[in-house]
């Protein structure tokens, strides 16, 4: 069986996906970046082997994407992450009837992208130079208030009275004003749920500018957050769909295009055989037609029979 | 009449903060660094190495202007003027006129982000990036490149940062002129106004050199502008050619190169590259792949050494096959038609060529500039527009939303992008610019 791999090389987590031969999904992996992204790289992408007990050959085909993508050579190509998020959010959304919209949220970017029927990318918009209202926000304030990453969502619903402002999108500010925060006495589901509406807000104006579909599909490390969906859900006023793996929706992008990236060239290698078959014997045919009576030996088989 | 660049005045280096008091020992004053190893030197070098080094088989003829930009932006030459050196801050002043009454103009807008560095020292945090370098440099203590003694600076009322700008440079020692400019293009009451500001520009320039304009005189300096016109035509026509033989990023140096070089110079080094450009042409000699996306630029001007967004354009695979700024295209394609060779009729027909064709988002209304983009697609086939707007360009930032409008209304696909002049954002400039042109593979993928 031949498998096709998509590598996504973010800010903050290295995703690997392999599809099969069908293109569907056969196996995922998702690991820090850390410092030595190269090699942490490599180290995801043999680790999937390994979980999966596939050899290196049977992955025809590697397509690079994230911001690391240049650099991990590697790869037979790469692509930059918006078409990649674009395809994989494509196929990953006809599970919910399709979708057009897609907000992503990664660890130092925010993006909303706009598809067509064909998963290719329309329109899309990125949040200018700051790390405001990304992943790294979410992890600077789980740590300000002393819970994990992944309590969050959790306590986005245990807010008893309603979410408190968090004016400052600034990562630094907000740090300062969660503090103050949490010294006045408020709690922490309050605090979170404000967290999030602010997240919110300033993703849905991105989403607005490129234009909202019926469905809008949510996807990055954030969308593991049940309670920022729901608040992206409360400020958007239509239905916010989370993949089941919203991590490595853009490394399934590139997984699928490394698979028709590479049934295209075998395409083309196949029809170069053929058209180099067919020259071979259009010359063949030339040849024996040149040759005249005085040669008779039928060793060509021009003259057999 | 004093420019802080010839003065000759030694460089006295202010104390700073941290060493009042610190060090007990008193310090040597700091010897100047030989130009070639000054921040803004080492800018420019590393901007024209990537223009010249990250491509194949630039056109021979290009050499001129690469060398030309190490002379003057590395190095530190000055080209020497004839006559005396009149400073513009913007496209619209004529330098027919300039030319006519024997000085020469420099056009000053700065491109460097060591001078925008140096202007953000005393102008507000919000203003673009181009008004901050320009007056950046024009306060700098620094050997300035290809900006000798300055006569006299003329300073269009464009934007409110240009008009501002105004008296921040007679703060700075220079002679300023206001050339008025009006607001609106329409009407006609603003089409006499403005042929009067230019009028009276004509009278300050002859306080400057002495001379008188004079039917002969401007015809002559008309006749060398438009020779610059018409080098400018032709090189922009084998832009035309699919796939591309010429870059963008060379046709923004050529264009570029013609704010501070010798004008007869300037020519005959277009029209070498036209020779060889035809060659090419004839030979199919291409710059870019057959299925590069083909763009064109629009909105804040790219001037030397800030050419981020047109290189990463092309080193993406792109190419520019066409642009709609005031640092190339807006500068040199429209000449001036004149009806009557007399003086008056000569000026007053300068004065026209100068407002109405001009596409700048300071109008009130600006559908010239809509139509001209539809126009330029057309012409030169391009799949879709790169609209680059400078973070604190109020004029361009607001007009994006109508020119993205017709574009969409049109089918043409918009990449917007607000930037300034650091470097910090190429990375993520690289990834909206590949997925940009990602998808409008995607798309001309599609439609076959």
């Amino acid at each position: 069986m031949n498998y096709f791999a998509g590598l996504d090389i973010g800010s903050t987590a290295i995703k690997v996906v392999f599809v099969d031969e069908n293109g569907r999904l056969a196996g995922e992996h998702v690991t820090p970046t850390g410092s030595l992204f190269y090699k942490n790289a490599k180290e995801a992408f043999e680790t999937l082997l390994t979980k999966m007990a596939l050899q290196r050959e049977q992955v025809r085909y590697l397509i690079a994407t994230g911001y690391g993508r240049k650099l991990f050579k590697d790869a037979d190509d790469s692509i930059s992450e918006i078409t990649a998020n674009g395809i994989g959010a494509h196929e990953a959304g006809k599970a919910f009837g399709g979708v057009g919209t897609i907000i992503n949220i990664g660890g130092q970017d925010s993006k909303a992208i706009r598809i067509d029927s064909h998963g290719g990318v329309t329109n899309f918009v990125m949040n200018d130079k700051c790390a405001a209202g990304t992943g790294r926000f979410l992890d600077v304030a789980a740590r300000n208030l002393e819970i994990g990453l992944e309590e969050l969502g959790d306590y986005h619903f245990k807010a008893v009275a309603g979410p408190l402002d968090i004016n400052s999108t600034c990562t630094v500010f907000a740090e300062s004003e969660i503090i103050g925060l949490l010294a006045n006495g408020h709690g922490k589901g309050e605090i979170i749920s404000g967290i999030h509406n602010s997240i919110a807000r300033r993703t849905v104006r991105l989403a607005k500018k490129v234009g909202l579909d019926e469905r809008v599909y949510f996807d990055g490390g954030p969308a593991l957050n049940k309670g920022l969906a729901a608040a992206i859900e409360d400020e958007l006023g239509r239905e916010v769909v989370v993949p089941e793996h919203p991590q490595t929706t853009t490394a399934f992008g590139a997984a699928i295009l490394a698979r028709s990236e590479f049934l295209a060239e075998s395409a083309e290698r196949r029809a170069e055989k053929v058209e180099l078959q067919a020259q071979a014997a259009l010359a063949e045919a030339a040849k024996s037609a040149s040759c005249g009576p005085q040669c008779g030996s039928g060793a060509c088989g021009a003259h057999a029979g | 009449m004093n420019g802080p660049f010839n003065s000759g005045k030694p460089v006295v280096p202010e104390p700073s903060p941290q060493s009042a008091g610190a060090s007990p020992r008193a310090r040597k004053p700091k010897e100047p660094l030989p130009f070639g190893k000054t921040k803004q030197a080492r800018e420019a070098e590393k901007v024209l190495n990537h223009i010249v080094d990250d491509f194949d088989d630039n056109p021979k003829a290009m050499d001129y202007f690469y060398d030309l930009f190490r002379r003057v932006y590395c190095r530190g030459e000055t080209i020497a003027p004839d006559g005396p050196l009149i400073g513009t801050t913007c496209i619209q002043a004529p330098e027919e006129l300039i030319y006519a009454m024997g000085a020469t103009p420099v056009r000053l807008c700065n491109g460097s982000y060591h001078y925008d560095q140096i202007g953000a020292e005393f102008m507000p945090s919000k203003s673009c990036s181009l008004v901050k370098a320009t007056l950046g440099m024009l306060t700098s203590d620094d050997p300035v490149p290809r900006v000798g003694k300055l006569d006299l600076v003329v300073n269009p009322t464009t934007c409110d940062q240009k008009k501002k700008a105004s008296a921040m440079m007679q703060d700075m020692g220079h002679a300023v002129f206001d050339l008025e400019l009006p607001n609106v293009k329409e009407s006609e009451a603003s089409r006499v106004y403005w042929q009067r500001s230019v009028r009276s520009f004509a009278e300050e320039i002859r306080k400057v050199t002495g001379k008188k304009l004079t039917r002969k005189n401007l015809k002559a300096a008309l006749a060398r502008t438009q020779r610059a016109e018409k080098a400018f035509r032709v090189l922009d026509g084998f832009r035309k050619a699919s796939p591309s033989i010429f870059l963008g990023k060379d046709a923004f140096l050529v264009v570029n190169a013609y704010f501070f070089d010798n004008l007869d110079n300037w020519c005959e080094a277009v029209e070498r590259l036209n020779d060889e450009l035809k060659i090419r042409y004839d030979n199919a000699v291409r710059a870019a792949q057959k299925k590069a996306p083909r763009i064109v630029f629009t909105g804040s001007p790219p001037i030397f050494p800030n050419l981020k967004l047109p290189l990463l354009i092309e080193r993406a695979g792109g190419v520019v096959v066409s642009d709609e700024t005031c640092s190339a295209n807006r500068m040199l394609y429209d000449m001036t038609a004149v009806d009557e060779w007399l003086v008056n009729d000569m000026v007053d027909s300068l004065a026209d060529k100068y407002l109405k064709p001009c596409t700048c988002p300071i109008f009130t209304k600006n559908d010239d500039r809509r139509r001209r983009l539809l126009e330029l697609v057309k012409k030169f086939e391009a799949d879709g527009i790169v609209y680059q707007a400078f973070a604190g360009c109020q004029v361009y930032e607001m007009e994006q939303r109508s020119v993205a409008k017709t574009l969409d209304e049109n089918g043409i696909p918009m990449l917007y992008v607000e930037t300034d002049y650091s470097p910090d954002d190429e990375g993520q400039l690289s990834t909206r610019i590949e997925a940009f042109l990602e998808s409008i593979k995607t798309r001309k993928r599609m439609r076959q």
